[in-house]
């Protein structure tokens, strides 16, 4: 009985020790693996941007553009994120919400840039949304929701327009789980400071939204899909303590006031 | 790994036969059921029982077939479920998966081949003992 025992740890020692040779190689890079979610994550990108930019108007006005972009740069350079990967859209909607799309594509609704501040806030929310792309939190989220076989299915042909339309209303209306968004919210924090950007204004936003949650909660979309406001503020102000204040603003006052002016103006 | 013995008794030509036939079971089990590895065990388990009350070496040889079978099913079953948790479920495909992929393929293999030399073995009337599974049918299956 003890021969058998002892046989049979050998014989598992036997197969893990193998799984972990066999795991030494790269089978991700070699099976071109990241090559194939990368141009399935492409075509969902296009197909969920085509959706949204023939249901709604996207503002191309370079004084709303331009700020947003110097917001971007700052981020993305101090926090080595390529920028030209980024697709940045400002739509004009009343409801305060942004979302990310995959491929890279960053949907900043109009009301939410006019609920905001100033420049930080607004920063806070890109960094919080950047994150969710950067930690491929936005695949993550449809696989879990949708299936791998439903996207397949979307990316090879059979992507009726109904499925697609329930899909992007998906990634535009839904949570992601508790744990992607502290993550999300831990890597906004990040890249916040490197950017030298103060977080505590991102933790207001969000106070801010969790007080306002009551008045007007039909329009609070980033809210809803972004549950526990104020818990979540409560851990920016904690976890950005004793980061580095060495704050720079991005953009002058007057171009942050043009940009809420011209805003304003599309309403 | 796999050792020929001298069994209790010289067996006839019919056992050696039956004997080796449990062998080729399990293979075509292997064969058809691939994709859902419970498929084997139950074909090996069915010829198993339908030679039950058969000669100690065609009982003994069926025992052996059966039991080999066990570690390569835990280990299909748990491939088998893995991948149905990346199509279905929220699992995406990562290098621990690929690598998990081509160590039961490795395994399943080794098994084949040992499985097919046993079968023609046992069809000449050898008595083929394999490491730990010969020991393990030793104290399930007794004359």
């Amino acid at each position: 009985m003890k021969k058998l025992a002892a046989q049979v740890i050998l014989l598992v020692g036997f197969f893990l020790g193998s799984w972990l040779v066999i795991y030494q190689v790269d089978w991700m890079h070699l099976f071109n693996v990241e090559q194939i979610n990368k141009k399935t994550e492409e075509k969902l990108g296009n197909l969920f941007w085509d959706f949204f930019n023939h249901s709604q108007k996207e503002i191309q006005d370079m004084a709303v553009l331009i700020p947003i972009d110097s917001i971007l740069n700052r981020i993305c350079l101090a926090n080595e994120i390529d920028t030209s990967q980024i697709k940045i859209h400002i739509f004009k909607n009343d409801e305060i919400n942004a979302f990310a799309l995959p491929n890279k594509h960053l949907v900043i609704y109009t009301q939410l840039i006019l609920t905001t501040e100033n420049e930080a806030e607004l920063s806070g929310v890109i960094c919080h949304e950047l994150a969710h792309m950067e930690m491929n939190h936005v695949m993550k989220k449809l696989i879990k929701e949708v299936g791998l076989s439903a996207l397949i299915s979307i990316t090879t042909g059979n992507n009726s327009a109904e499925i697609v339309k329930e899909t992007a209303k998906l990634l535009s209306s839904t949570a992601y789980d508790r744990s992607l968004e502290r993550e999300a919210d831990t890597k906004a924090v990040d890249y916040l400071s490197k950017a030298q950007i103060d977080p505590e204004p991102f933790a207001n936003f969000l106070y801010k939204l969790a007080i306002n949650e009551s008045k007007n909660e039909t329009l609070l979309i980033w809210m809803s899909t972004h549950p526990d406001s104020k818990e979540r503020a409560e851990f920016v102000i904690e976890y950005s303590k004793g980061m580095p204040k060495n704050f720079r603003p991005i953009l002058v006052q007057t171009s942050w006031d043009t940009l809420q002016k011209t805003l304003r103006e599309w309403k | 790994m796999i050792i020929t013995e001298k069994f209790t008794y010289q067996p006839g030509e019919h056992e050696a036969e039956k004997a080796s036939n449990s062998y080729l079971m399990s293979l075509i089990a292997i064969i058809a059921g691939l994709p859902f590895p419970i498929i084997n065990l139950i074909a090996t388990i069915a010829f198993y029982l339908g030679n039950k009350k058969g000669t100690y070496f065609v009982r003994w040889h069926c025992t052996q077939a059966l039991v080999s079978q066990l570690s390569v099913f835990i280990m299909n079953s748990f491939g088998f479920w893995w991948t149905v948790s990346i199509i279905f479920g929220s699992e995406t495909v990562s290098n621990k998966y690929i690598s998990y992929l081509i160590t039961i393929f490795i395994f399943n293999l080794l098994e084949f081949v040992a499985t097919i030399y046993t079968a023609i073995k046992t069809r000449e009337g050898s008595h083929i003992n394999w490491w730990f599974y010969g020991d393990l049918t030793n104290l399930l299956c007794k004359p």
